[in-house]
């Protein structure tokens, strides 16, 4: 536990000399919020609720879901397979310190500086710019809170799944990229899965994509009682410890079979 | 000219050649690159289901614009991939630009033979479907001077999203990072030019009428196409102002482009 937060504490110091790049982020994710919440605007149109979801909590969802990309590195991530290939792995792995733990504390440090620095900043931008939802009570700021911590472990250990795939293929980069795509859509992050298709959304929660973002907005914006949101934060517990085994299992056929090639 | 322009073939053709070298990967590359890209278009489709319009625009008639900016920011991208302003800002980091200044060719043909990433295809043809699936789904009543007037349009956008290019690396001559804010008018740009332009607040639609003019590049003309209502009067050619707004702004970013290089530092490596 205690490395476990000494390599997150260089990962922040490390992330945090990334200063202009992490400011350039938060413009460019706000920018695209305005987009997409103009989108979204237009679609309601008149209307004042579709499926559950208000106007004001679609312009909200847009926010979140743009306050989350640094937090979760939707967009790409590829540290491990990069490793991977440059051969830096081998040094890794001789730590004592267990490969996935240790690029958990990575990611710990790297997410908490995203959160920090880009998340809330956008959040509040946003606040400054819309009425947006807020939650009142302690007790769902909690619960939003957990929905937080256990979908930015659910996105960790399906990025390091995906980049397991290096041990396998020279190609990995290939596959992460068709990956990440897929968990754009099914996490709930193009678009709410309230609006889409009863039939696509229940195709989605066969995935634990929704447990990465979808989870956190609707705990957020309050559309769940409190019965469905225990079962929420249940089924994200259920994929973190499903894919954290995955992962295990994954990576060690990965290193039995890892030949690193000198240099 | 001319030999500026053979040599700018002979360029590209070895670009292609090495990246048909491993013709699987190519493919997998090209195909998940457009799979990946349809998801936006395809949330699009799921969520009309449950709202017949966007601001007094089908679906159909969505598809056209996206359609059509896809193809052409898709073409571009292929065809400027050597000003791609993170591949170019990489390459003056890295010193490979200062190996550009040595050669005794123009500079501009050279940075634009410098990349062809030909598995933007994948990119173009996700635009061809969507915009004949717009076709389909809605009835265009064509007229000589529409057919003539699209292809215009075509181009006009490509030099437009090339004209941001430019500039976008023309900047990192002093950045010497490629500056992700450049993002915004690029990708941003795109997809906002991918929906009818009403839906944004006025500020948002008045920066990219007068100070990036790409309100004449999709709404307009898409209005004249589409024979669509504008809602604020127009002057009725206004529709036709695209090949001046996209060659303008390709030509004032290729004048940057020369004042930069003008300016240019070597970062030494």
């Amino acid at each position: 536990m205690r490395t476990l937060w000494e390599v997150a504490k260089l990962a922040i110091q490390r992330q945090l000399t990334y200063r202009a790049a992490t400011f350039a982020g938060l413009i460019t994710n706000f920018f695209f919020g305005l987009l997409r919440a103009a989108i979204l605007v237009a679609l309601f149109g008149q209307r004042q609720e579709v499926a559950g979801l208000t106007v004001q909590g679609a312009i909200t969802y847009t926010g979140l879901t743009q306050a989350v990309i640094g937090y979760l590195s939707l967009f790409r991530w590829t540290e491990v397979m990069d490793s991977v290939y440059s051969g830096e792995i081998s040094s890794a792995l001789l730590k004592p310190m267990n490969f996935f733990t240790f690029w958990l504390s990575q990611d710990l440090g790297r997410a908490l500086v995203n959160a920090v620095l880009r998340g809330l900043p956008i959040m509040f931008l946003y606040a400054l710019v819309f009425d947006i939802t807020i939650p009142s009570q302690s007790g769902q700021w909690l619960a939003v809170l957990a929905a937080l911590i256990l979908g930015w472990l659910v996105s960790f250990s399906w990025r390091f799944l995906v980049n397991l795939a290096a041990f396998w293929t020279p190609n990995a980069r290939g596959v992460g990229r068709f990956a990440f795509g897929l968990s754009w859509v099914l996490s709930g992050f193009i678009m709410p899965l309230r609006l889409f298709p009863e039939w696509f959304v229940q195709f989605c929660n066969f995935t634990p994509f929704p447990s990465m973002i979808n989870t956190v907005v609707e705990v957020y914006l309050g559309v769940l009682d409190s019965q469905a949101v225990i079962r929420a934060l249940l089924t994200q517990g259920c994929w973190v410890i499903l894919l954290v085994t995955v992962a295990h299992l994954v990576l060690q056929a990965g290193t039995r079979r890892l030949v690193i090639q000198g240099g | 000219m001319r030999s500026a322009f053979v040599i700018y073939l002979r360029l590209i053709a070895a670009n292609i050649r090495a990246q048909l070298g491993y013709p699987v990967s190519f493919l997998l590359e090209a195909t998940g690159t457009g799979l990946i890209l349809s998801m936006w278009f395809i949330s699009l489709v799921l969520i009309f289901q449950r709202f017949e319009h966007i601001a007094g625009w089908t679906l159909g008639e969505v598809a056209f614009l996206y359609g059509l900016i896809e193809m052409a920011f898709g073409t571009m991208d292929m065809i400027f991939s050597g000003f791609d302003p993170h591949f170019f800002g990489s390459n003056v980091r890295r010193g490979g630009f200062d190996k550009l200044l040595l050669r005794p060719e123009g500079l501009t043909v050279q940075v634009l033979g410098s990349s062809f990433v030909f598995r933007r295809l994948g990119r173009i043809i996700q635009g061809v479907v969507i915009f004949i699936i717009a076709l389909s789904m809605i009835e265009v009543s064509w007229t000589p001077a529409k057919i003539l007037y699209l292809p215009v349009v075509f181009i006009s956008l490509i030099c437009f999203f090339g004209g941001l290019f430019i500039i976008g690396s023309t900047i990192t001559f002093w950045t010497v990072e490629s500056i992700e804010v450049i993002n915004i008018l690029t990708y941003g740009g795109s997809e906002m030019m991918s929906y009818p332009m009403h839906i944004y607040q006025d500020w948002m639609r008045r920066f990219f009428t007068f100070i990036v003019p790409a309100i004449f590049l999709n709404y307009y003309p898409a209005l004249y196409f589409l024979d669509k209502p504008a809602l604020q009067a127009l002057p009725s050619f206004a529709p036709f102002l695209s090949p001046m707004a996209g060659f303008g702004v390709l030509l004032l970013a290729l004048r940057f482009w020369r004042f930069g290089i003008r300016h240019y530092q070597s970062t030494g490596t």
